[in-house]
């Protein structure tokens, strides 16, 4: 690993250290990495299955198998990881705050509480848990950016978010005491986060929502850079602050609310990911924001494999998450002692 | 009312009130004559295994305990069923006891032509229909008839044994800690009544509540039937004045807890619980 070798102590400044060149053979290798992560997680699981009876054979177990359950899952996991990165690479940056993840903004919060309500109401036998818990990001999102707006700091956000997500977790737990047993089970399960199998038009819809939110991510990204400067000389070089804070903002939410409906709350893919990156490549957000998605898409889909090769000893899945959280808590906490958590 | 409260509101009484139909398929029609059946319940294997039909089981729930079962594979659990390990199992159905928590999976199962037979198991009258549907299905439909009427039998004569006999206020106990009683709408509070017991928490509101320690000690139960696992909180509660005066009566077996074919026998043992000093014959 030469790559940390090399990686200077000076984290914080943003100094460009790659060419053009190179930032496209990381892209590249990352992009590499992910499609075989892809490709590995729809080989391998419970069902021993034949590649090429899969292939050959439209009407078979194997075929149904591949295409039906593994596949969808595994995109479904690279989207989610994806989104969860890219997100907090750039709401690390934007917040100044390497603790921020994804969910610090009330996304979570929002998220679970509308699933929860949907679930404990019984709305859920209409359309599932997922669109309620959109509904209740965006919401958050919202309450969020109307707070963050007023007043002209980003801790401002940060703490209204970090409420937020303390009322919601009160709340939650006010409805699991009246709702019943089978329900609450559903909802810690919910909770949890867990990849499962959604229709190719979900998977379509997302893929829109996601591409769309990294492209703002990443079109902002140079902007993020100067905005490490501070708001005033960023302003100075003609950025324009507030706009950008709120357009980074909706753009991170969005795209979390999105990955959130449908996986539940998965734990330290945003946080862990980027921050391994930025020890790697450098704190430039021009190149964190795509690399974090494709090697956060690359991360979550290997963790979720892990859980179903997992399934022959435990009789149950894992929710993903909770490998994200074993896999990822560990290695952060060794970044930390290290002191590479740069500011 | 704020709208949170209205939603909450609505909550409670969904969470409540029993929904339609107690049989539900779900896929394709499973053949007339099946080889290969998955269930996802305990209970719904024991009804299998009640048919006879031990032959045709290939997969089961990790929940599952008994032994005829030890050796089949294990597809996952109540809430979390794997779809793809019970696809490798290639069923030709599946016997789903459906919690919102699984309904995505199950249909996910569906989707992939899976025939599926759900069968919703929360009062007696569900578990009598589930009887017959699985024995239909597994093309036992006498078997399943019968066993639906040996259950119906056995609480007609709990019934008629404990006509005439003063009433016993029971507290039903899950849990110790926090406190998970039977309340209205569970099988268990029928049972209580056949068996001639007041439910005393027959207020609760909902089939499994979390109920106060405070409102069973005002209750006086006469008797405290305890199916708490572990000791935990009992002997605090076996301590306090309203508690400490009832008869604390542990379950002899598991049969009254499993909503499925040994109901009956549960039954049973529930009005030996209840009325111990009648000698068993009484009232026959």
């Amino acid at each position: 690993m030469s790559a940390v070798a090399l990686a200077p102590r000076r984290l914080a400044t943003a100094e460009l250290r790659f060419s053009a060149g190179r930032a496209t053979a990381i892209l590249l290798l990352l992009a590499c990495g992910a499609a075989a992560a892809v490709l590995v997680s729809a080989v391998l699981g419970e069902y021993p299955l034949a590649l090429g009876r899969a292939l050959r054979f439209p009407a078979s177990v194997d075929a149904t198998v591949l295409w039906r359950l593994r596949v969808p899952r595994a995109v479904l996991g690279a989207l989610v990881g994806a989104a969860l990165a890219s997100s907090g690479s750039a709401l690390q940056g934007l917040l100044k705050n390497p603790l921020a993840d994804p969910f610090i903004l009330g996304v979570s919060g929002g998220a679970a509480l509308g699933a929860t309500l949907a679930l404990a109401v019984g709305l859920t036998a209409l359309v599932g848990p997922s669109l309620f818990a959109f509904l209740g990001s965006v919401a958050a999102m919202a309450l969020v950016l109307a707070v963050g707006r007023s007043r002209r700091s980003p801790y401002a956000a940060l703490l209204t978010g970090v409420v937020f997500n303390a009322f919601a977790a009160a709340a939650i737990t006010c409805i699991k005491t009246l709702v019943s047993p089978d329900r609450v089970g559903e909802i810690l399960y919910w909770l949890a986060g867990s990849l499962g199998y959604e229709t190719p038009r979900t998977l379509a819809g997302a893929a829109v929502l996601q591409v769309a939110c990294l492209g703002v991510l990443w079109r902002q990204s140079g902007r993020l850079n100067l905005l490490s400067l501070g708001d005033e000389d960023a302003a100075s070089l003609g950025v324009p602050v507030q706009r950008t804070r709120t357009v980074v903002l909706l753009a991170a939410s969005l795209s979390v609310a999105g990955a959130v409906a449908l996986s539940g709350l998965v734990g330290f893919v945003g946080l862990i990911v980027p921050h391994l990156l930025r020890l790697l490549l450098g704190p430039d957000q021009r190149l964190l924001v795509p690399a974090s998605a494709l090697a956060g898409a690359g991360f979550l889909v290997l963790s979720d494999l892990l859980t179903r090769l997992l399934f022959p000893l435990v009789h149950a899945e894992l929710p993903v998450g909770v490998v994200t959280a074993v896999l990822g808590g560990p290695l952060f906490l060794w970044l930390l002692q290290r002191g590479q958590v740069p500011p | 009312m704020n709208p949170a409260a209205a939603l909450l509101t609505l909550g409670v009484l969904a969470a409540a009130s029993p929904e339609s139909s107690g049989v539900q398929r779900l896929g394709p029609a499973a053949p007339s004559v099946v080889h290969r059946v998955v269930t996802l319940a305990p209970s719904l294997t024991d009804t299998v295994l009640a048919l006879g039909a031990q032959d045709v089981l290939v997969g089961v729930s990790r929940f599952d305990e008994r032994p005829e079962v030890r050796r089949l594979p294990r597809v996952g659990g109540f809430v979390d069923p794997s779809v793809e390990a019970v696809v490798a199992l290639k069923p030709d159905l599946v016997l789903v006891q459906p919690g919102p928590g699984n309904r995505a999976p199950v249909e996910a199962m569906a989707g992939l032509g899976i025939s599926i037979l759900v069968l919703r198991l929360a009062s007696v009258e569900d578990v009598l229909a589930g009887l017959r549907a699985t024995g239909a299905a597994l093309g036992r439909a006498a078997r399943g008839e019968a066993l639906a009427q040996a259950l119906e039998a056995t609480r007609a004569q709990v019934r008629s044994r404990a006509r005439g006999l003063p009433p016993v206020r029971v507290l039903f106990a899950y849990g110790l800690e926090p406190l998970v009683v039977a309340g209205p709408g569970s099988f268990a509070d029928e049972l209580l009544c056949d068996a001639g017991g007041t439910n005393v928490a027959s207020d609760a509101g909902r089939a499994y509540p979390v109920w106060s320690v405070e409102r069973a000690l005002g209750a006086h139960p006469d008797v405290v039937l305890d199916a708490s696992e572990g000791a935990a909180g009992r002997e605090a509660l076996q301590s306090l004045p309203g508690l400490r005066e009832a008869r604390w009566v542990r379950l002899p077996s598991p049969a009254l807890l499993h909503p499925g074919p040994a109901l009956g026998q549960g039954l049973e043992e529930l009005f030996l619980a209840l009325h111990p000093t009648l000698p068993p014959e009484a009232g026959r």
